[in-house]
C-alpha cells in the first residue's frame, strides 16, 4: 500500500483537482468558466463534507485514525501556536520543576544511604556528632557489645604529589574497621591491609582515579605521595561510592588511621565513630549499653565520656532538613496545581474558541464519538509535548544543579532523574489535558446544534460561563502563587538576615588549623608551652601573614567547651544553678587578629602569664547580664583553670559560636599564658591548640608555608583542620542557601505561570468579546475606557486571587517559622514585596490585551 | 438510453474495479469511465466515489500517484494492484452467478 504520500492534505488537493476537472470539462462543453465553476461545485456537493465521509468511511484501521487525528492535531497546533505553546510551556515547567527538585531532594537527602544494610549503621559521638578522641574510641571498641563492627575516621587534607605541582586532597584516614562495615567493595583491588602492613596503603575514589590517572586499570599498584609519604594505591571505590556521608562529604581517599602515640590520649578529639549494629540489637539496647559503658568510663577518667550519643547514621545525614523537605514538597504540590490550573483555563479558553468549529462539523456529520475521540488525542499530544519538554527541562536543571551544587551539597553525585516523580507528574498532567480538551467535545451533546452555532457565531452564553469558571482557575493560580512568594520572601528575607549576621570576627583572609602535641617529643614534660609560643613567632614570620593568634577551638570551625563561673561577692548558687561560659583561652593578640572588637578594656599581653595578676575576659553578653547598669571592668569572676579570682580586663563583643545563628551567650577568655593546664602536662585538654592566621592575600595560598613552619618546628606534631575562614562561614549557612535556591525557582515559576494564566484569560476574554466591544464604543465608549474596563476586570481577579493567597500564606508561615531567621511568618515586608512582585505582573498581563481591545474598530467588527 | 442514477448498492467497488482494469485513471476519469460501461445508466458523485476508492486503496486493491491529467492538470491516478485484479474475477464470477440466478428467477413464469 502506498502510505509515503498520504499526507494530511492529499485529500483537499484531490478533490481541488477533482473540481477543477470538473470545471474544464463543463468549459469545454460551452459554460462560461464561472457558470461551470458553480456547477463543478455543486455536483461535488461540498468538499467538506466529501472529507467527512472520506474520513469516516475510508482508513478503517485504529492506527490511521490515530494518525488523522494526530495530523489534526498538530495542523491546529500550527494554526494557534501561541495557546499550544503556553500549554506545553506550563506542562513543561510544571512536570520540569517538580521532577528536578523531587529528584534533588530525594538524591540529597531521602534515598537511603549507599551502604549495605544502611539502617544499621550508627554513628557514636558526642552529643550527635561532635568528634571524639582516640582514647576513648578505643575503649568503646574494645568494651562495648552491642555492636558487630565500630569504626573510627579522621578529616585529613594531604597535599598530593610533588613539590612543584602539589594538589590538596580531601582525604579520611580511617580505622581497619571502617570500610569494611560499609558493605562496599572495591570496583578494583582490595581494602588496606590490617596493622603494619597497610599502613602505607589507599584506597581511591572512582572520581580521584579518573582525574588523576584518566581511569588508568594500571593505577592499582601504582604509588602516591601524599604530604611527601609514599602511598600503594591497593583499591578503586565503585563510581557512586561517598564516605563519609555527612562530614568530609568530599573525601577521595581513604588511607589507614594510625594512631601511635595518640591512642592514649582523651584529648583532641578528631575521631568521628561509626557502628554497625550487632544483628537482632535494637538502637534503644545499644544506646542504653553504650550509656552504662561512658558513664562507667567517664568515672574513671572525668570529663571525657560526657554525652555520648548513639544516633542513626541516616538521621545525622538527613539532619535537621526535614522541615526544608515538608516545605519544598508543599512548594512542589503547589507549583504543580498552578501548572495544572493554568493548562486547565488554557485548554477551556481553547475550547470556548472552538466551540464553532464543533459545532460545524457535527453539522457536517462527524459523529460525538468521533469528535471525542479527536480532542482526545489533541490533549495527549499535549500532553506528550509538555511531558517530553519537562522531561527534558528536570534533566537539564538537574545537571545545572549538579554543576552549582558540586562543591557545596553533600551527595549531589547522587542525584538522578526519579522515574516515579516524572511518572507522576506526568500523569497528573495528562489527567488534566483530558478532563479539561475534552470539554468541548462534551458539550456537544446538548441537542440544538443550530443555537450552538449561533451562540459561537457570537461568543455568548458557553463562553460566558467558560469564562467564569476560566477567572476562577485564574484566581486560584494567583492564590497559590502568592503564597509560594511569600513563602520565598520570608526566606529570602530571612536569608539576607543570617548573611547580615556579624559573626563577631571578619572571616576573610583568616586561615586556621590545629596543631596537637599529644604524643609528640613537644607534650613532653615541660615542653608544650614553649612549642606553641615558638609555633606562633614562626607563624607570623610567615610571608603574607598579618597577624596570628591561638586559642583552644576556633569559633563557629571548632568545638565549644562550657564550665561554670561565679561571681564574687554573689551568694553560692544553688546546685543546677551554676551559670557556665563558653571557655576560650587564647594567646596574646588573638582578638586583633580575628577582629573581635573589645568594647571596653584591654587584650591580653606576654605579661598576663602566670605569676602576674589572674585576669580574664568576658562577652558582652556575660557583662551585662551578671553586671546589669554597672561596668564589668575590674569586677571579679571565678572560671575553671583558675587558681584563684580572676579580674575582668576587657568585655569582648558576641562571636558566633557552632552555629551560625545562635543567640549571644555568657563566654570567657582566659590567657593561656596563665592557664595551670598549658603548663601541667598531664591534661589532654591541652594537647592542641587552633591557630588563626590573617593573612594579606588568599589564605588558601599561604596554607602550605604554614603546614613546612609545623613540619619545621615539629615533624611529628600533626596538623589538622585546616579551614579558610571563609569556607566555614559558606557551609554555617549552606542549608538556608540550599533551601532558598529551590523556593526562589519554584515563587519565579509559579509567578511566571499565573503571570501567562492572567494573560491567556484576558486575551481570551478580550477575543471573544471584540463584538461587544465594538458596540459599546459605537455606544461612545472612549478607548481609554475600553482599556479601563479590561484592566478592572483583570486586576478583580488578580485582587481575589491575591487576598486569598495572603490568607493562605498566613495559614502556612507557621510551619515554616522554625526555618526563619531575623523575620516572623507575618514579616509585614514579605507579604508586601510578594504581593507586588504578583499585582505587578498581572498589570502587564492585563494590559496588553486591554490595548489590543481598544483598538478594536467597531466597523469592521459590526459589519 | 434509460434515465441514469445512483449505483445499485454493492456495486459500486466492481464498477471501479472494472473501469481500471484497463489503465489507471483519476477519480473524475473513473465516473466517466463507469458512466460510460454502464451506457449511463449510473452516476457516480464524488461524495460516494471517494470514500470508496480511499477505502478500496486502503484494502489493498488499488494504489494511487499524483499525474497530470490530459489537460496538463495536477490529478490523483489509480490503478489496480494484483490484489485488486483478483478482487476483481472474484466479485466479476460472483455477479455473474447473482445475475443468473436472477435473471432464471425472473425468466420463470410464476
Amino acid at each position: 500500500m502506498n502510505r509515503s504520500d498520504r499526507k494530511p492534505d492529499r485529500m483537499t488537493d484531490e478533490l481541488r483537482a477533482y473540481v477543477d476537472l470538473l470545471t474544464e470539462e463543463k468549459i469545454a462543453r460551452g459554460l462560461a468558466p464561472d457558470q461551470a465553476r458553480r456547477e463543478a461545485l455543486l455536483e461535488t456537493g461540498g468538499v467538506e463534507q466529501v472529507k467527512e465521509a472520506i474520513r469516516d468511511v475510508s482508513p478503517r484501521r485504529f492506527f490511521d485514525r490515530l494518525r488523522q487525528d494526530v495530523g489534526y492535531g498538530l495542523r491546529l497546533f500550527r494554526r494557534s501556536p501561541g495557546l499550544n505553546l503556553a500549554v506545553v510551556l506550563a506542562l513543561a515547567l510544571g512536570i520540569g520543576a517538580t521532577s528536578a527538585t523531587f529528584s534533588v531532594v530525594d538524591g540529597v537527602l531521602l534515598r537511603p544511604l549507599d551502604y549495605a544494610n544502611a539502617d544499621e549503621l550508627v554513628v557514636v559521638m558526642h552529643r550527635r556528632t561532635n568528634p571524639v578522641a582516640p582514647a576513648n574510641f578505643l575503649d568503646w571498641q574494645r568494651h562495648a557489645t552491642s555492636f558487630a563492627s565500630m569504626g573510627a575516621a579522621e578529616y585529613w587534607t594531604p597535599t598530593l604529589g610533588s613539590a612543584t605541582e602539589p594538589e590538596k586532597l580531601f582525604a579520611l584516614r580511617v580505622s581497619g574497621e571502617m570500610l569494611p562495615m560499609l558493605g562496599v567493595a572495591p570496583a578494583m583491588g582490595r581494602f588496606p591491609l590490617a596493622g603494619d602492613a597497610g599502613a602505607s596503603e589507599a584506597v581511591i575514589a572512582a572520581s580521584l582515579w579518573q582525574r588523576v590517572f584518566g581511569a588508568d586499570p594500571g593505577a592499582l599498584g601504582r604509588t602516591i605521595v601524599l604530604d611527601g609519604r609514599p602511598y600503594a594505591i591497593v583499591g578503586i571505590m565503585p563510581p557512586r561510592f561517598t564516605f563519609a556521608p555527612f562530614w568530609a562529604t568530599r573525601a577521595e581517599l581513604w588511607a589507614p588511621l594510625v594512631l601511635g602515640p595518640r591512642a592514649t590520649s582523651r584529648g583532641g578529639n578528631s575521631l568521628r565513630v561509626f557502628a554497625r549494629l550487632a544483628p537482632g540489637v535494637s538502637l534503644d539496647h545499644a544506646r542504653a549499653s553504650m550509656t552504662a559503658l561512658t558513664t562507667e568510663l567517664e568515672s574513671r577518667f572525668p570529663g571525657t565520656n560526657r554525652n555520648v550519643n548513639v544516633t542513626p547514621l541516616k538521621d545525622v545525614v538527613v539532619g535537621d532538613a526535614r522541615q526544608s523537605i515538608v516545605v519544598l514538597f508543599a512548594a512542589v504540590g503547589l507549583v504543580l496545581l498552578v501548572a495544572c490550573a493554568n493548562v486547565a483555563h488554557l485548554l477551556l479558553s481553547r475550547a470556548a474558541s472552538r466551540e464553532k468549529e464543533v459545532a460545524v462539523r457535527a453539522a457536517l456529520g462527524a459523529g460525538r464519538l468521533r469528535m471525542i475521540r479527536q480532542f482526545l488525542t489533541e490533549s495527549l499530544l499535549l500532553s506528550a509535548a509538555g511531558g517530553t519538554a519537562g522531561v527534558l527541562l528536570a534533566d537539564w536543571m538537574i545537571s545545572i544543579f549538579k554543576q552549582i551544587g558540586a562543591a557545596s551539597i553533600p551527595r549531589v553525585q547522587s542525584i538522578q532523574l526519579d522515574a516515579r516523580v516524572v511518572a507522576f507528574a506526568m500523569l497528573l498532567s495528562i489527567l488534566t489535558t483530558l478532563a479539561f480538551g475534552l470539554v468541548p467535545a462534551l458539550r456537544l451533546s446538548r441537542p440544538n446544534l443550530t443555537s450552538a452555532l449561533r451562540d459561537a457565531e457570537r461568543g455568548s452564553s458557553t463562553g460566558r460561563r467558560g469564562r467564569r469558571l476560566g477567572r476562577l482557575l485564574i484566581a486560584s493560580e494567583i492564590a497559590l502563587a502568592v503564597t509560594l512568594l511569600v513563602g520565598a520572601s520570608l526566606l529570602i528575607r530571612s536569608f539576607t538576615a543570617l548573611r547580615a549576621v556579624d559573626p563577631g570576627f571578619a572571616p576573610d583572609h583568616l586561615a586556621t588549623f590545629v596543631v596537637s602535641v599529644t604524643g609528640s617529643a613537644e607534650g613532653a614534660p615541660g615542653r608544650r608551652l614553649g612549642f606553641y609560643q615558638d609555633l606562633l613567632d614562626r607563624v607570623r614570620a610567615v610571608p603574607a601573614v598579618q597577624a596570628a593568634s591561638a586559642i583552644n577551638h576556633v569559633p563557629l570551625a571548632g568545638d565549644i567547651w562550657g564550665f561554670p563561673f561565679r561571681v564574687e561577692g554573689r551568694p553560692e548558687p544553688a546546685p543546677g544553678e551554676v551559670p557556665t561560659a563558653a571557655y576560650r583561652v587564647v594567646l596574646p593578640r588573638y582578638f586583633e587578629t580575628m577582629r573581635v572588637s573589645l568594647i571596653a578594656g584591654r587584650d591580653f599581653t606576654e605579661a598576663d602569664r602566670s605569676g602576674a595578676a589572674e585576669v580574664v575576659i568576658v562577652s558582652q553578653y556575660l557583662a551585662d547580664t551578671y553586671f546589669p547598669g554597672e561596668s564589668a571592668l575590674g569586677k571579679r569572676i571565678r572560671v575553671h583553670g583558675g587558681a584563684g579570682w580572676q579580674t575582668i580586663v576587657g568585655i569582648a563583643r558576641h562571636v558566633v559560636r557552632s552555629d551560625w545563628q545562635d543567640r549571644p551567650e555568657e563566654e570567657v577568655y582566659l590567657p593561656l599564658l596563665q592557664v595551670a593546664q598549658y603548663r601541667d602536662d598531664a591534661s589532654p585538654a591541652a594537647g592542641y591548640l587552633s591557630y588563626v592566621v590573617r593573612t594579606s592575600g588568599e589564605p588558601s595560598a599561604v596554607i602550605p608555608a604554614l603546614r613546612r613552619t609545623v613540619r619545621d618546628l615539629s615533624a611529628s606534631a600533626p596538623v589538622s583542620d585546616v579551614f579558610v575562614m571563609t569556607d566555614v562561614v559558606h557551609e554555617a549557612t549552606m542549608g538556608a542557601r540550599f533551601v532558598l535556591t529551590l523556593l526562589g525557582v519554584f515563587a519565579a515559576i509559579a509567578w511566571l505561570l499565573a503571570a501567562v494564566g492572567i494573560y491567556g484569560v484576558m486575551s481570551h476574554s478580550v477575543a471573544t468579546r471584540r463584538h461587544e466591544i465594538g458596540i459599546r464604543m459605537t455606544l461612545g465608549a472612549s478607548r481609554a475606557r475600553i482599556v479601563g474596563h479590561v484592566l478592572g476586570e483583570g486586576m478583580t481577579v488578580t485582587a481575589i486571587g491575591v487576598i486569598a493567597g495572603a490568607a493562605g500564606a498566613l495559614l502556612a508561615g507557621g510551619a515554616m517559622s522554625s526555618m526563619l531567621f531575623g523575620v516572623t511568618p507575618r514579616d509585614v515586608p514579605a507579604f508586601a514585596w510578594a504581593v507586588t512582585a504578583l499585582v505587578a505582573a498581572a498589570a502587564v498581563a492585563c494590559y496588553l490585551p486591554a490595548r489590543r481591545a481598544s483598538a478594536v474598530d467597531p466597523q469592521t467588527e459590526l459589519r | 438510453m434509460p434515465p441514469s442514477g445512483p449505483v445499485v448498492p454493492g456495486t459500486l467497488d466492481l464498477l471501479i474495479l472494472r473501469s481500471l482494469s484497463l489503465g489507471e485513471l483519476h477519480g473524475l476519469g473513473i465516473a466517466r469511465r463507469i458512466e460510460q460501461i454502464t451506457r449511463g445508466a449510473f452516476e457516480v458523485k464524488a461524495g460516494s466515489l471517494f470514500p470508496a476508492l480511499y477505502r478500496m486503496e486502503h484494502a489493498g486493491w488499488l494504489t494511487s500517484s499524483w499525474g497530470e491529467s490530459a489537460s496538463r492538470r495536477r490529478a490523483r491516478y489509480y490503478q489496480l494492484t494484483a490484489r485488486g485484479r483478483r478482487q476483481l474475477e472474484a466479485e466479476t464470477i460472483e455477479w455473474r452467478r447473482v445475475v443468473t440466478a436472477l435473471g432464471h428467477a425472473l425468466k420463470e413464469p410464476l
